[in-house]
């Protein structure tokens, strides 16, 4: 086996994916958010490829594509959702939107 | 001949089936058409078979067919099946023929109703369950018809259904009738538990003779025959029946259904038989009621009510007759009391037709004049109910008077009530027909008289009530005791009659009736005759049906309807209602405590789910 060992994968996976959730948690802009949600994908995506590698089978990369289509196919619908609030002038602030409240 | 009786089974099913399928495409007419064609095909296919049955010899002639088992329950098989026999037969000659004859009439009275398709429907589908009902080969058969009757009455009580009082009538007819169906289901479940049989033969066979079990089958079975041919205590709903039109008042409530007690009586006359005591309540029971009815029918104003009560005392007859064990004779008085009963309500029909509506008989008064023939025919009607001879009810009614002498002590007073029904019957039978037609046109009648073209009624009314008035003369003839008695030959395989009356019995019986019939028409020409116009005061006690309305008022409604408010105000509003707006209130106080987490910030669920996430991490690790 080639390369580093899977912990150290698994380190920067798991710091990428924290990192990605923090961003979600303190940021307000929505576009700041999705950038930070791909952050987290990334990291997982990371993480399946490194385990597939260390267990020598293929699976965890067929997960790391489609969680790629999912991730691509998440922003359309974000970014589709910011520019449709963007045309209405509706601020771009998450916090702002609580109309869903109880 | 058993396809014969399938036919007439079914051809009136299929009428009412044809004009409730056929709709807007029959026109009102070929709706009265269809209805009376059938039931007349089912009359020809009813005399068909009694043709048949009379070319074979007496043992013999009872058939039945099953065309599938119907019901089957764990051992007990109940077919669908048709016994035609001589009892069944005559009773499908008299509802068939009979039949034809007031749905022929209808076509003239119903004209110009609105809903006449309705009307037709109904009525053929009556004359279906009235056939399944006699035809039926096993008791469940004639349940089932006793309670289709009993629907197509409702339905036909209730035809107009936009007078709040027919409705009420309607749903009196219906409740006081499911009554007499519980108590007779509840005999048909003791018949099943003891002798495992609902076919005639086999219930006969097993049913145990005496004793309690006995008793309460042959009470279950008086109270569904009390119930339908409305008899104390169960009769109110007979007079307010007359809501409905009046060939429906002629054929349900005269001539068919309501003697349809009278037919059970003697179709299961050995379950009575095992219990004496309870023929001689139900015979106790006959000779109140046709006392009562005839002291009410005195007072009454409505032309319809008046043939009404007397239909109750006629039947109070019969059941005098069925239940002392003189099952021809009560048959045969069932019969011409058919004929003459069906004619005096279709020539009153053809009196309030005249009269546009018009049934108080205070404001008629004269018409014998303005209508001859009505006067005529009505005047037959009245004699044949009185029982004068050579009418029907002289040879039918005059046996069964006779018939009570064999009785014993009981006997004696049955034939004391009877001889003093007899002179009531005169008495109210005269004193409507004074009051209607004889002397001067009275000023309603003047003014509101509304001939049909110069004519009393349309021609499909006359020629019924012609065809009646024949009948209610010669139908008598059929059978005099002393000296021909074809219908008690006829009947004796299915129904050998206990009581005999001798001849010297018959003939006081016929003298005693005949005279106090006589002597009561006499009083009512005294009375009520043109010299004096007066109409009755009003007996308070007659005035008001003997309280009968009010007691089961008393007893009956407003206890219920105290109960239903008590248990309203106490049960349901604190336990139910209180119950549910107390979970309804927790539920949407919680609800609000918990909604109060909603805060609608995503990030705060989102911390939440990280958290979450985070705990199990910890949780795993640590327990691993």
């Amino acid at each position: 086996m080639h390369g580093p060992d899977i912990r150290y994968y698994i380190a920067i996976a798991g710091m990428l994916f924290v990192i990605g959730a923090l961003g979600v948690l303190v940021r307000r802009s929505p576009l700041i958010i999705l950038l930070s949600v791909e952050i987290m994908l990334n990291g997982a995506n990371l993480a399946l490829i490194a385990f597939a590698r260390h267990v020598g089978h293929e699976d965890g990369q067929v997960f790391a594509i489609a969680v790629m289509a999912i991730a691509a196919s998440e922003v359309v619908i974000g970014l589709g959702l910011i520019v449709a609030m963007g045309r209405r002038n509706i601020e771009l602030d998450v916090d702002k939107l609580r109309t869903l409240r109880g | 001949m058993n396809a014969a009786a399938w036919i007439c089974l079914l051809l009136p099913l299929g009428g009412a089936l044809a004009i409730t399928l056929g709709g807007e495409r029959l026109s009102r007419r070929g709706a009265g058409y269809v209805s009376t064609l059938t039931t007349m095909g089912a009359f020809a296919a009813a005399i068909v078979a009694f043709v048949s049955m009379l070319g074979r010899s007496g043992d013999a002639r009872g058939a039945s067919t099953t065309s599938w088992t119907w019901l089957e329950a764990g051992t007990y098989h109940f077919g669908l099946t048709l016994l035609t026999d001589q009892l069944s037969i005559v009773m499908m000659l008299i509802v068939a023929g009979v039949g034809s004859l007031i749905v022929a009439y209808s076509v003239g009275y119903m004209e110009g109703e609105s809903e006449e398709r309705r009307y037709f429907a109904y009525m053929s589908l009556f004359v279906f369950s009235m056939l399944l009902l006699v035809q039926g080969g096993n008791l469940l058969l004639l349940l089932s018809g006793w309670g289709m009757v009993g629907l197509s009455s409702y339905l036909l009580i209730g035809f107009y259904q936009d007078r709040a009082s027919a409705i009420a009538a309607a749903k009196k007819a219906f409740v006081m009738n499911a009554f007499g169906d519980a108590t007779m289901a509840l005999a048909l479940f003791l018949l099943i538990q003891h002798t495992g049989h609902l076919d005639y033969a086999g219930a006969f066979a097993g049913a145990p003779h005496g004793g309690t079990i006995a008793n309460l089958i042959a009470l279950g079975l008086l109270g569904g025959a009390l119930a339908k041919s409305a008899q104390l205590p169960l009769h109110t709903w007979l007079p307010d029946a007359m809501e409905g039109p009046t060939p429906v008042s002629a054929l349900i409530h005269a001539a068919t259904m309501v003697t349809a007690g009278v037919y059970l009586i003697v179709r299961t006359h050995p379950l009575f038989e095992f219990a004496p005591k309870v023929a001689d309540l139900a015979a106790g029971l006959g000779a109140a009621t046709l006392l009562m009815a005839g002291f009410i029918a005195l007072v009454q104003t409505d032309i319809k009510r008046v043939i009404a009560y007397s239909t109750m005392s006629q039947i109070g007859y019969m059941f005098v007759g069925a239940s002392i064990g003189a099952y021809p004779e009560g048959m045969f008085h069932l019969m011409t009391h058919a004929f003459f009963k069906a004619l005096l309500f279709l020539s009153a029909g053809l009196v309030i037709h005249a009269l546009t509506g018009e049934q108080d008989i205070r404001k008629m008064g004269g018409l014998g004049k303005l209508m001859p023939h009505t006067r005529w025919v009505f005047l037959i009607g009245c004699l044949a109910l009185v029982g004068v001879p050579p009418f029907a009810g002289f040879f039918s009614k005059d046996a069964i008077i006779a018939a009570t002498l064999q009785h014993g002590a009981f006997g004696y007073v049955l034939f004391g009530c009877c001889l003093v029904g007899a002179f009531l019957t005169g008495l109210y039978t005269f004193r409507c027909f004074f009051i209607v037609f004889r002397g001067e046109p009275s000023a309603f009648v003047k003014e509101h008289l509304h001939l049909h073209h110069g004519k009393e009624g349309p021609l499909s009314m006359v020629w019924t009530v012609s065809v009646l008035a024949t009948l209610s003369v010669v139908g008598g003839l059929l059978q005099f005791g002393p000296l021909w008695h074809p219908l008690t030959d006829w009947l004796g395989p299915v129904a050998e009659p206990v009581a005999e009356a001798s001849n010297w019995q018959e003939a006081i019986a016929s003298i005693a009736a005949v005279l106090l019939g006589l002597a009561g028409a006499w009083v009512a020409y005294e009375l009520y005759s043109a010299k004096s116009m007066c109409v009755p005061k009003p007996v308070a006690l007659f005035e008001k049906k003997f309280y009968w309305d009010e007691l089961y008022d008393t007893i009956f409604t407003r206890p219920a309807a105290l109960a239903a408010t008590m248990l309203g105000r106490f049960v349901e509003q604190p336990v139910i209602g209180g119950s549910l707006t107390m979970i309804t209130r927790d539920v949407r106080v919680g609800a609000g405590g918990v909604g109060r987490a909603q805060n609608g910030l995503v990030r705060s669920y989102i911390l939440a789910l990280i958290a979450g996430v985070s705990i199990l991490a910890v949780v795993f690790l640590a327990t691993r």
